[in-house]
Order: C-alpha cells, then sequence, then structure tokens
C-alpha cells in the first residue's frame, strides 16, 4: 500500500499521536517537576490549554520573511525525525520513511531544524535571540561528541546504520542494547540531557537571564509552532532512544511506557540541578560523556 | 661577408687603436665606428658557426707556423657558438651605451669605446685561441680593459672596485703565468692541443700543481668560491652596460677558459667533482648573501656569481646532459642576466646610491622597463614558459641521471631563495609608493630597444627551446670529444 | 590545427589580447575577456574528447597533452567555475583600475589549470603548474597590499611544493628514461624502496601546498583574502582542486599498488582530519568575512584529502563529490562576500550587519551555499558528507569519524556567523543605502546556489562522470551498487533515498509556512529590527543592539586551550633564523681587498696540500 495517501495519512496520523504524546508529557513534567518542589503545578493538559490560546491569538507585526520560515524549518525537522524514526516493532506502525533514511541522515536533519529556527530567529534582529543561538550552537558541539560515539560505537558492533537493522539485532538476541552495550547508552544518555535542554543545559533560552533566548520574538501562531514542534520533536527523540536501547515497543501502551520512562531521566535530572555556563556545559559533555562514548566504541570494536 | 676566425679578433684590436685617430676628424665617429665592428663580427661568427655546424671546425693558422710551434685559432662549434653570443651581446652593449648617460662628454666617451673595443677583442680571443701562452696575453688584455672600465665613473667606490679588481688580476696573472712555466718546462710545448696530447706522459705532481695553479687563476676570472670577491664591486661600480657586459661577455670567457683546461687540458681524475662541490659551494654563497643586499647592482653581481656557479656544477657532472646543461644556462645567463643590468640601470638612474627602495612605484612610470625587468626576473629563477625554465630543466635531469640527489635538492632550494630577493624587487617595482626626491628616467630608444630585443629571445627560446637545443647538443659534444680537438688541430697539412 | 592546440592558442592569445584591449575601450575589452574564457570552454565541450592525444617536442623533450575520465571531473570545474567566476569578474571590475592585468593572470588561471588536466607528460605538468602558481601570485597582490608579507610566502611555498615536485619528476626521468607520468606509474611497483617512498612522499609535498594540508597551509588564510573576491572564488574553488587531482592520482595510482601503502594512507587521512577540525575552529575565530571563508576552505579541503586518502571506492567516491560540491558553493560564498565587499565597503562582521532585506539574492545564494556547507540535506553537501561518515565507518575508522564529525559540527557555528553576521540582525542605519549587487555579480552566484540543490536530490548527475573517471583509474563501476541517479547506499546495505525526503520537506514546509501566514499576513505590519520585545523597554534609535564582536565566545572560552600554537610563527621564526644565518654568509665578503687576497692563498695553499685527496 504505497500510494501517496497512505503517505500522507501515515504522516498526518503520526503527527497527531506525537503531538498529543509530547504535549501530555510536557505538561506531566511540569506538574513533577511542581511536585518536587512543593507547589501544586498546572494540571497535566495545561500544555493543550496553552496551545489552543496561542492558536487563537493573531500578530500584528513580523519581521520579514524569514521569521516566517523559522518556525516551519523547525516544523520540517521535527517531523522528518518522526517519520524516520520507526514507532512500532516489525512494522505495526505506517512506514513512513522508516525506509529511505538511516542513523546519519537523522542525525544530520535533527539539527536541520533548530539552525533553520535560528535564522528566523535571526532576522528579528533581537540579541537575546542570538546570543541564545550562539550558545545553542556551541552547546550542541558539545553533546554531540558524546552521542555521535555512542552511535559511531552501535553501527560499528552490528555493521548497520539502519535503525531498523538495530531493532531487529535486539530482536533476535532478546536483550535490550541497554544492557550488552551499556556504555554506549551511559553516553547518548549524557548527550540526551543537552538535547532536551532542561537544567544544566537549559542557558539556550535562560528565561530568567534572555528573555527566553531564540524564540523571544515569537508569540501566537509562530509559539504554537514552536511549542508542537518541540513536543513532536521530543516524543520522536525518546522513541529513538526507545528503539535503539530499549528493543523498540510492540503496542502503543508499552511505548508510552517506555518513553516515559526514559523522559524521566533528564527531567528528574534537571529539577535538582543548577544551570551550567555554556563554557562549562561544553567541557562537560567532553569529559565523562566522551570518556564512556570511548569505551562504547573500544567496546563495539574489540568485543 | 665571409671571413676568417682571425678577423674576429684583428678587426677589434685595429679600431680600438685608430678609434682616437678617427675622432678627431668627426667626434661622431667615436660612437659609431665600434657599433660597425661589434656588427660585422656578429655577422661574420653567426656566418662561420652556421658552416661549421655543417663542415667542421676551423683551424686558422697565424703567421704561418704551423701548429705545434704556431699559434692557432679554432673556431668549433663550442668556441664558435660562444664567440657569437659574446659578439651579440657586445653589440647589444653598443647599442645600449650609444647615448646612456646623456652628458658624457667626447673624451670620456673615447675611452669608453676603446676599452670596450678592447673588451671584446680580449674575450673573444680568450675563446678562440689554441695556444696557452696566447690565452694569458688576451686574459691580460681583457683585464687591463676591465679595470679601467671598472673605475669608468672616477669617484672613490669606483677606483677601490677598480683597485681590488686589479689586485686579484694580477694575482691571477702571477699564477697563470707559473702554470704555463710548469707546463712549458715539462711538456716543451704552448699549443693546447699538443699539451692535450703529451698530457699524460707528464710527471703527476707537476701536472697537479700546474692544474691547482691554473684553477686558481682561471678562478679568479670565472669567479670561482673563494676568488670571486672582486667581482661583486667591480659589477656594482661600473657603468650599468659595462656591469651586462662583465656578465655576458667576461665571464664567459672566464668559464670557457676554466671550462677547456679541465675538458681538454687536463685530464685528471676528480676535476669534475671538484668543480661540482666548489660550483655548489659558489651557488649556495652568492645567492644566500644576494639576499641580504639593498643596493640593486650589488644584489644583480651575487645572483650573476650564483649564475657561474650553477653553470660550474653543470659542467662538474660531467656527462653529456651535464655538458648541454652547462652551455644553456650560459646562453640564457648571458641574455637575462644583460637585460636584468640594463633595466636596473634604469630604475635606480638617477639615484645616488642605488638603493633597491628607490625602485619604489617605478612600475608606474617606466612601464615597459619595468615589465622588461620582471620579465628577466621571472625568466633567471627559471619561471616558466620563460628560456630559463629549460636550462634549469637540463641541468636537474643531467644530475638526476647521475642519482645526485642531494645536489638536486639543494640548487632547488636555493632557487628559492632566488626567487625571493627577485619577487621582493618586483613587487617594489609595482606596488610600493614611490620614494621621496626619487625622480624616474625614461630610457632612450636605443636602451628600449636593446631591453625589448633581449625579452623577446627570452620568450622565443621560452616557447620553443629547439631554436637553440640544436647548436647546443653539437657544441657540447665538441667539447666533450677531446681526441677530435687534438686532431683538428695537430693534423693541419702544410 | 588540432582542437586541443586550437583552445590552448585562444586561452593564450585571449588573455594578452584581454590585457592590451583595455587601452582602446572597455567595453570591447569585456566582451574579448568573456569570449577569452567562452568559447575556449565551449570548444573543449563540444570538441575535444575523452583520449584524444596531441604529441610534439619540445627542447629534445616529449610531451604529449590528452585528457583521461578522471581530469575530465576536474575539467567540469574549471570551465565551470570559469566561465562564471569570469562573468562575475566583469561586474566585479567595473569602476577598478588594472583590469587587464586582472584579465589576464585570469585567463591565464583558467587555461594553465585546463592544462595540467591535459598533460600526460611530467614536463608540461610542471610548466603549467607555474604558470599557474605565477598567474594566481599576480592576483594576490593585486591590490597591493601586503605583497611582501603575504605575496611572497604564497610563492614561496607554492615553490616549495613545486620543486619537490621538480625534484620527483626528474628522478622519476632517471628511472624510466622519460617523462611521460604513465610510464613512471607502470615502473612503480618496481622501483627500490627508497625511491618508492622519496617520490610519493616529494610530489605529496607538491600537491598538499596548493590543496592547504596543514602544516603546508599557512598561506592560504592570507592569500584567499588579500586576493579580489572574484578571483578567489576561482582560487578556492579549483586552484586547491589540482592540489587534489594531483594527490589523487599519486595515491591512487602508486601508493595503493605498495604494500606499506596503508600507512601512507592513515597519515594522510589523519592529516586530513586534523587540518579540518583545526581550521574550522580558527575560521570560528575570524570576525573578516574573507578569513572565515579562508580557514573553512582549508577545513572542507581536509575533509576531501581524508576521504581520498582512506581509499575505499565509497571515501573516494566522496572525495571527489565534495570537491566539485565545495567548489561550487565555496566559490558562491566568496562570490557573496565580494558582492556585499563592492556595495558596503567591508568584509568585517563587527561592521557590516542586516543586509537581508537590501540584498535578497546574494542571501538567497548564501543561504543555499551555507545550508551545502553545513552538509544539510536535501541540498548537495549532505550527499558528500553521507557518502564520507558511511564509508568511514564501513573502513573502521572510528577515531578519525569523530574528529570529522567534530568539525561538521563545529562548522555550523561559522555557517551560522556567516549568515548572522552579515545579513541578519540589527538593521544599522550607515547601511541603509546598501542596494543588490549588479546583475551580472548575481546570476553566477544564483546559478551555482541551485546546482547545489539540484545536486543534492539527484547526485546521480554528478556521480557518473566521477565514476567513469574512477574507472579511468582502475576502480570497478560503482553504479547500481553505491548509487544511482537519486539514491545512495553504503557498503553494508543501507540507503538514503533522497527524492521521497526531498518531497516531504518541502511538502511539510509548504503546509507550514501556508498555515502560519495564512490568515493575517496582510493584516501584520512589517517593523523594523528595532521594534522587538526587551522585557518592557523601547529601545531608542540611536541604541547599538548588535551582537556580533566576540560572537563565540563561550566556545572559543572553552577550546582555548587547542588554538595556543600557531604553526605561522613557527615558520616565521624559521625564516629569520635563516635571514641571520645568511648575513652570517654575507660577512664573507668583507669588501676589504686584502681579505680577498687572503682567500686567494688560503684557497692555493689548500688545495695544494689536499691535492692527492682530491684529484686522482
Amino acid at each position: 500500500m504505497d500510494s501517496i495517501w497512505y503517505k500522507i495519512l501515515g504522516a498526518v496520523v503520526s503527527f497527531i499521536v506525537a503531538f498529543i504524546v509530547g504535549m501530555t508529557y510536557m505538561g506531566l513534567s511540569r506538574k513533577i517537576t511542581a511536585r518536587v518542589q512543593n507547589r501544586k503545578g498546572p494540571p497535566f493538559y495545561q500544555n493543550f490549554i496553552d496551545a489552543m490560546k496561542l492558536y487563537s491569538k493573531s500578530t500584528a507585526i513580523h519581521h520579514g520573511l524569514m521569521q516566517h520560515f523559522g518556525p516551519a524549518f523547525i516544523m520540517v525537522s521535527s517531523i522528518m525525525t518522526l517519520m524516520i524514526v520507526p514507532v512500532l516493532n516489525d512494522g505495526k506502525w505506517f512506514p513512513n520513511l522508516n525506509f529511505d533514511g538511516d542513523l546519519i541522515f537523522l542525525l544530520y536533519i535533527m539539527v536541520f531544524g533548530p539552525l533553520g529556527m535560528a535564522l528566523g530567529a535571526g532576522q528579528t534582529g533581537n540579541p537575546n535571540s542570538a546570543i541564545g543561538v550562539t550558545r545553542g550552537l556551541s552547546q550542541m558541539v558539545g553533546f554531540e561528541i558524546p552521542w555521535v560515539m555512542a552511535l559511531v560505537a552501535l553501527m560499528m558492533q552490528f555493521k548497520t546504520t539502519s535503525i531498523i537493522d538495530l531493532m531487529e539485532v535486539q530482536a533476535q538476541s532478546g536483550t535490550w542494547l541497554m544492557f550488552s552495550s551499556p556504555f554506549a547508552f551511559i553516553a547518548a544518555v549524557l548527550a540526551m540531557l543537552g538535547m532536551f535542554r532542561y537544567s544544566p543545559f537549559d542557558i539556550v533560552g535562560a528565561p530568567t537571564e534572555l528573555a527566553s533566548g531564540p524564540v523571544s520574538e515569537n508569540g501566537g501562531k509562530y509559539l504554537f509552532t514552536l511549542m508542537s514542534s518541540g513536543a513532536v520533536f521530543a516524543f520522536a527523540k525518546l522513541t529513538l532512544y526507545v528503539d535503539l536501547f530499549m528493543g523498540g515497543a510492540d503496542n502503543l501502551i508499552v511505548l508510552l511506557l517506555k518513553t516515559f520512562a526514559i523522559y524521566l531521566i533528564p527531567m528528574l535530572y534537571g529539577v535538582v540541578s543548577p544551570r551550567y555556563r555554556t563554557e562549562q556545559a561544553i567541557r562537560y559533555f567532553w569529559g565523562w560523556p566522551t570518556f564512556f562514548g570511548l569505551l562504547a566504541i573500544l567496546h563495539a570494536v574489540f568485543f | 661577408m665571409v671571413g676568417t676566425p682571425v678577423l674576429l679578433v684583428v678587426i677589434p684590436l685595429l679600431a680600438a687603436f685608430l678609434i682616437p685617430l678617427l675622432g678627431m676628424i668627426w667626434k661622431e665617429l667615436v660612437r659609431i665606428i665600434p657599433g660597425l665592428v661589434l656588427l660585422y663580427m656578429f655577422i661574420l661568427s653567426a656566418t662561420l658557426l652556421n658552416q661549421v655546424l655543417h663542415t667542421g671546425p676551423i683551424v686558422e693558422v697565424i703567421a704561418g707556423w704551423r701548429p705545434p710551434l704556431g699559434i692557432n685559432l679554432v673556431f668549433s662549434p663550442f668556441s664558435g657558438f660562444l664567440v657569437t653570443l659574446m659578439t651579440f651581446i657586445g653589440l647589444m652593449v653598443w647599442i645600449y651605451s650609444y647615448r646612456f648617460k646623456q652628458n658624457v662628454d667626447f673624451e670620456p666617451a673615447k675611452k669608453y669605446f676603446i676599452l670596450l673595443m678592447m673588451l671584446v677583442t680580449g674575450s673573444v680571443g680568450i675563446v678562440l685561441t689554441g695556444d696557452i701562452f696566447n690565452l694569458f696575453v688576451f686574459i691580460e688584455i681583457v683585464g687591463i680593459s676591465a679595470y679601467a672600465l671598472t673605475a669608468f665613473y672616477t669617484e672613490r667606490n669606483s677606483a677601490e672596485a677598480a683597485f681590488k679588481y686589479l689586485f686579484m688580476g694580477a694575482l691571477a696573472s702571477t699564477f697563470l703565468l707559473l702554470a704555463i712555466m710548469i707546463i712549458y718546462t715539462q711538456l716543451g710545448t704552448l699549443n693546447m692541443a699538443d699539451i692535450a696530447s703529451k698530457m699524460p706522459e707528464m710527471n703527476t705532481t707537476y701536472k697537479i700543481t700546474a692544474l691547482v695553479f691554473l684553477l686558481t687563476a682561471i678562478g679568479i676570472e670565472a669567479e670561482m668560491f673563494p676568488l670571486n670577491g672582486w667581482a661583486a664591486d667591480a659589477y656594482t661600480e661600473s657603468p650599468g652596460p659595462i656591469g651586462a657586459a662583465f656578465a655576458g661577455i667576461v665571464a664567459k670567457a672566464g668559464v670557457y677558459a676554466m671550462v677547456r683546461i679541465i675538458f681538454t687540458l687536463f685530464d685528471v681524475e676528480g676535476t669534475m667533482q671538484f668543480m661540482l662541490y666548489i660550483g655548489l659551494i659558489t651557488l649556495i654563497v652568492a645567492e644566500t648573501t644576494a639576499l641580504r643586499q639593498d643596493r640593486l647592482k650589488r644584489m644583480l653581481a651575487y645572483s650573476s656569481i650564483g649564475q657561474m656557479g650553477l653553470i660550474m656544477v653543470a659542467f662538474g657532472i660531467g656527462t653529456a646532459e651535464g655538458v648541454f646543461a652547462a652551455l644553456f644556462l650560459m646562453f640564457n645567463h648571458a641574455i637575462i642576466k644583460p637585460l636584468l643590468f640594463f633595466s636596473g640601470s634604469y630604475l635606480v638612474y638617477n639615484s645616488k646610491d642605488k638603493f633597491i627602495h628607490e625602485t619604489n612605484g617605478m612600475g608606474k612610470h617606466i612601464p615597459v622597463t619595468s615589465i622588461l625587468f620582471a620579465l628577466g626576473a621571472f625568466a633567471i629563477v627559471g619561471l616558466p614558459p620563460f628560456a630559463g625554465f629549460w636550462s634549469k630543466l637540463s641541468i636537474l635531469t643531467a644530475a638526476a641521471d647521475e642519482n645526485m640527489i642531494i645536489i638536486i635538492a639543494l640548487i632547488l632550494i636555493v632557487s628559492i631563495v632566488e626567487l625571493v630577493y627577485y619577487l621582493r624587487v618586483v613587487n617594489r617595482i609595482y606596488f610600493f609608493k614611490m620614494a621621496e626626491g626619487v625622480e624616474p628616467k625614461k630610457p632612450t630608444f636605443n636602451a628600449l630597444f636593446v631591453m625589448v630585443t633581449l625579452g623577446v629571445i627570452i620568450l622565443l627560446v621560452g616557447f620553443y627551446p629547439d631554436a637553440i637545443t640544436g647548436v647546443l647538443h653539437k657544441a657540447s659534444g665538441d667539447l666533450l670529444d677531446k681526441t677530435k680537438y687534438i686532431q683538428d688541430v695537430l693534423s693541419l697539412n702544410p | 590545427m588540432d582542437m586541443i592546440y586550437l583552445v590552448f592558442l585562444i586561452f593564450l592569445s585571449g588573455a594578452v589580447i584581454s590585457w592590451l584591449a583595455g587601452k582602446v575601450n572597455h567595453v570591447l575589452q569585456d566582451i574579448l575577456f568573456l569570449a577569452s574564457v567562452i568559447v575556449p570552454s565551449v570548444l573543449f565541450y563540444m570538441n575535444v574528447s575523452v583520449g584524444q592525444e596531441v604529441h610534439f617536442k619540445a627542447g629534445g623533450i616529449d610531451l604529449s597533452w590528452g585528457i583521461t575520465d578522471f581530469g575530465w571531473i576536474f575539467s567540469l570545474i574549471v570551465l565551470g567555475l570559469g566561465v562564471l567566476a569570469a562573468i562575475y569578474s566583469v561586474g566585479f571590475m567595473k569602476g577598478k583600475e588594472r583590469r587587464g592585468y586582472f584579465y589576464f593572470n585570469y585567463v591565464l588561471s583558467i587555461m594553465s589549470m585546463l592544462g595540467i588536466l591535459f598533460s600526460k607528460d611530467f614536463v608540461s605538468f610542471f610548466i603549467f603548474w607555474e604558470i599557474m602558481t605565477w598567474s594566481s601570485y599576480l592576483m594576490v597582490i593585486y591590490n597591493g597590499k601586503h605583497t611582501q608579507s603575504i605575496g611572497i610566502k604564497y610563492f614561496i611555498f607554492s615553490a616549495i611544493g613545486a620543486y619537490a615536485m621538480l625534484m620527483a619528476i626528474v628522478i622519476s626521468h632517471s628511472v624510466t628514461g622519460n617523462f611521460m607520468i604513465a610510464d613512471l606509474i607502470t615502473a612503480y611497483p618496481v622501483l627500490s624502496f627508497n625511491l618508492q617512498v622519496l617520490i610519493p612522499v616529494l610530489l605529496l609535498t607538491g600537491f598538499g601546498v596548493k590543496t592547504a594540508i596543514m602544516p603546508l597551509h599557512v598561506w592560504a588564510p592570507g592569500a584567499y583574502s588579500n586576493s579580489p573576491m572574484a578571483f578567489t572564488s576561482v582560487f578556492s574553488g579549483a586552484l586547491s582542486k589540482m592540489g587534489v587531482y594531483g594527490l589523487s592520482i599519486v595515491m591512487l595510482s602508486m601508493i595503493s599498488h605498495l604494500p606499506e601503502g596503508f600507512w601512507f594512507r592513515e597519515v594522510l587521512a589523519w592529516m586530513g582530519a586534523v587540518t579540518a577540525a583545526t581550521g574550522t575552529l580558527w575560521a570560528i575565530k575570524q570576525d573578516d568575512a574573507k578569513k572565515l571563508l579562508a580557514y573553512s576552505s582549508v577545513a572542507q579541503l581536509g575533509y576531501i584529502v581524508t576521504g581520498i586518502a582512506i581509499g575505499t571506492e565509497l571515501s573516494i567516491l566522496a572525495g571527489l563529490f565534495l570537491a566539485v560540491m565545495h567548489a561550487i558553493f565555496k566559490s558562491t560564498l566568496f562570490m557573496a562576500v565580494g558582492a556585499i565587499e563592492r556595495q558596503t565597503g567591508t568584509t568585517n562582521f563587527t561592521e557590516v550587519t542586516g543586509l537581508i532585506r537590501k540584498m535578497p539574492w546574494t542571501f538567497l545564494a548564501s543561504l543555499m551555499s551555507i545550508i551545502a556547507l553545513a552538509g544539510i540535506p536535501p541540498l548537495g553537501g549532505f550527499v558528500g558528507k553521507w557518502m564520507l561518515y558511511e564509508s568511514l565507518i564501513t573502513s573502521d575508522h572510528y577515531m578519525l569519524i569523530i574528529l570529522v564529525f567534530f568539525s561538521s559540527t563545529a562548522a555550523f557555528l561559522y555557517c551560522y556567523k556567516f549568515l548572522f553576521g552579515f545579513f541578519l540582525g540589527q538593521e544599522e542605519k550607515e547601511w541603509a543605502h546598501v542596494k543588490e549587487a549588479p546583475v551580472l555579480m548575481v546570476i553566477p552566484m544564483l546559478v551555482l546556489a541551485g546546482l547545489s540543490f539540484v545536486l543534492g536530490t539527484f547526485p546521480g548527475l554528478l556521480l557518473k562522470p566521477i565514476d567513469a573517471g574512477m574507472q579511468a583509474l582502475g576502480f570497478a563501476p560503482t553504479n547500481q551498487h553505491l548509487w544511482d541517479t537519486s539514491i545512495l547506499f553504503n557498503s553494508w546495505g543501507n540507503q538514503v533515498a533522497l527524492q521521497p525526503i526531498l518531497y516531504a520537506i518541502l511538502a511539510i514546509f509548504v503546509v507550514f509556512t501556508i498555515f502560519l501566514t495564512i490568515k493575517g499576513y496582510k493584516n501584520t505590519r512589517y517593523v523594523t529590527t528595532k521594534d522587538i520585545s526587551s522585557s518592557g523597554e523601547v529601545p531608542k534609535e540611536h541604541e547599538n543592539l548588535t551582537f556580533s564582536v566576540n560572537f563565540f565566545q563561550p566556545f572559543l572560552r572553552a577550546v582555548e586551550p587547542v588554538m595556543r600554537r600557531q604553526i605561522d610563527k613557527y615558520y616565521n621564526g624559521f625564516a629569520n633564523g635563516l635571514e641571520a644565518l645568511f648575513d652570517f654568509t654575507r660577512k664573507i665578503y668583507t669588501g676589504n681587498g686584502q681579505t680577498y687576497a687572503i682567500y686567494v692563498i688560503l684557497f692555493l695553499i689548500i688545495m695544494l696540500l689536499m691535492k692527492n685527496n682530491i684529484f686522482g
């Protein structure tokens, strides 16, 4: 069933599911964070309400064409990531673009969005946006290293760059890669802390410092797009981790459980951490996480 | 216009003596006669060369006494080629200096042209002669004219330079005479071919001693290290065209003499190797010294010495390809160095000390001269597609065929040094602002004509080296064939 | 006359004529210049075929010209870029002086590059190589600035490389008896081990200088930024690829037959990767766009060298593809900088900013080129990068891939700096008057940007001639096996299908752009960049809100230990030491006549004493 309508259906359904799940998780994270900080916190569906509010607002001013393209770029990146990552095992979900790209392509398409957003933010001329972007890019150089090391270790160990193949390996051997390639998992999780931009790596959009950084000038529909793209992207990344390290999922319930388990890691770590400066963040990533990445590669090559 | 080789020596000598007399009739004749003479000499030597390339060397006997008793002149492909080259450069020098410094009076002009004629006589004689004492005589003639020409601008520096030259020239003459004495007492003959044929019988100690004396003496003339201290001063302090004449004519004669001694006269092992290494040292010391110069003509002088060193290295390789490369280098140097001296003189014309930084910005004011200087600089460094590239390639190929890898590396490293100091000047000419109080001088028509001619030759040989290589191959073959030389000279029928 | 001769003759005479035509009429000069570049290129593509050869002799040496399939790839770069940059130059040079000088050297550069590709014998190769060197040198010093420091430094390094090559050439002649390149390649496997190492090392030095591999790269930042931007596009785009051409031939035809070749390849690959990483870091530090692009070029060339050095089919495909892509996008970027320089008078990020609305086409071209440079899909750079990474992983070079990936990611930093610094950010009053560059300058940029877009989705168009070239060097065909018109594979069977990806990206992009703008695009009004949210205060007109100084300060602080040492300083120290040494040798000539006389006597005495050692 390869017709174009089926493909569009798959994209739309995946998008809706990702949107709902992502927003819910973000709401849940606000709730849990609040509870840890001994407050009541907003209800878990707060993000949906925020999204509705933002959607219904209209924007009075704009700063030019690039500003419109910025959120579009980031949406492209999120949805493409979602389409490449297999959502469920064994083709139980829509195939989307699962067979048309591989891990290396994924690495690059994940960067496409933030860069596009950076360009959009740049046209507004807000210096806070620019500062936020530079911080974000610098930090990215930081966490990409252990992240790539972990992925390279996996790719070399199993001689494939396709996510589906890695899922199959886990299905065949019966163990999750989390346990058979532990170092890669640790490195990847540490890198994930940087990817999600919770504390201690939230200097990029540090609200109390930078008037929210790259998203400074966006309101209304733009901010809605950014929020939803954030939600979709979060879901896609979590699914990626589940597929790579936890053997994928056979149905949606299991997927939700596993992704939420992984999501707890950056969220809970962020709740209790202060913020790193950018160079501290970069140096941190080149320290222990890179070390684990190296161990992962050595493990992959020699064992 | 057929003639015989002896005319190549006699006519200029005669002209030199007649110039003052004829000058009393009409002043302008002082300037005209040398030109006519040189033109005639060039045409004669070119015609003879053409003949010699097809038939065989011309051996001319002087005063009826046949060799080995009498003096003879040998016009072979090798010597003929050099003579043609020298007369051509002489012609260029004459055209250039017809009106060089405008305010030169009659008296100095008379002396200048007399001395120029003598210089040419002597140099041609050195190349053509087949008798070793005759060689000495011609060397002396060259020496006297050269000393006087060095001191032409009667200033303190010129006088000092001329004095140093004379001093060392005197040393050279002494050792030359000593060597000739040894040879004569041992072998009983002064004829070069005869000496060559009798050389194997000579006592080794005497042979080597004579060789050493000869090498020292000729080495002073040929600017060999460490005997070349006089050269930089002489080139610098003499008038521009005379510097060109030294580089293009006198130095070639010196190298000819040295080569004749080593390849034809003596059969001592290790001479080639010696020449190779001494040439290498000459090259390295001269080029590195040139880098540190801040006067233009002095820089060109050291560059010239360096090229002489390179030519010696090429001869020292010893193979036919090496000799070919050396001759090619001699040809290119004889064309390019005079061009550099000619254009360089105009670049620092109105300057007293001729510093390099006074050439700043000349590119805008004397564009043709500047571009010809740049052309000469690129050519002498060996950049394609100019003439110097082919000669550099041939010396490197010759060295590679003998597996002389270190020598190749050293030559190339020195080339980079050469590049730097030439490029520095070319950049100054074009891209720097003119210094305060410096007035550019536009070259006269005759000077431009000479420079353009030389430039055209450089481009021609660069794009079509085959124009020259045929002659060079014949000439190199001729030099290496010692037995043929002996035969040609000694087997003259009565 | 054979067509090959005609092509070169037109180039050469065109160079001279366009120089002299300046004295007659400027428009005529422009037309003659364009003709002397376009006509031979067209003649070449229509009439000269691969395998066609001419032979002739010069100075007793056999010379032979003809183009191979492999050289044909590079001819695309040289002539394609040459024509486009020539059109750009005509616009660039309007109103500038010394046009004849520029045109002359430009045509000579193009001619000599094509000549290098045509040379089947080493002498022609060297001749063309040197002509390329001095004509580009004359361009580097075109502005008359820094002639002694930057210009001569460039020439010295080029000369070191060229002379190393010359040494290898004459050694090759002594071994094979002639100067033919093919003969050296066939004779190579049976040479003595010393020669088998020496010749490639010498040749690689020569090619490495032009490819700006560390530590031979120090001339590049100065030379690229000092030449006029119209030429730098060719300089960085095509000239550096001549080094890649030579390097490929050495590595693929000679070293691959050597059992110890493995070490050559590893060392060279590491040198390439280190160049890429450090070049990127230095690029991030620069505030002048020209220097930034220069260091970026050095870094990108590092990728190409690594690709070719690794030696697997996929990696060579990657290296060559990246070479062509680099020529395309880097030249566009240099052209953009030239346009900005012409319109604003400066290329410093801390001085110019906010040009997006004033120079939209330049921005568009720069945007596409930057995206291609960063290697982001769906543009062409991604294809090359993808192939490079896949080849590194599949050939077990795990440390190299980390280094390459690091420099790729860090490249995003200077990519953003370039775009933000010039085009985005605050719009300043002093640049309000700036207008778009003239049409002749904009069109080549857009053409090249479009090319990188097309090649991103249909890389097969370029991979086909590259494959033909590799087959000419002895590789098995890779069609269908490693790539298809629009799909890429790796040797493990994984793939990237580019068409579906492109369509998906375009679809999503369009959908969301419409979604964002559909209601109310007419109702929203454009505001200047001073009208921003800034915690309740409205910025006044005179307040400077531009963020450009110390743009990446945190990052640079983080990598500061790596950037402490500069190779350039070592070279300067070495050169100064040499000059001091030469000062010492100069003093041998004391100027005192008596000293000279003593030299003579000493020489004589030494010779007489040592005569038995010296002479037989």
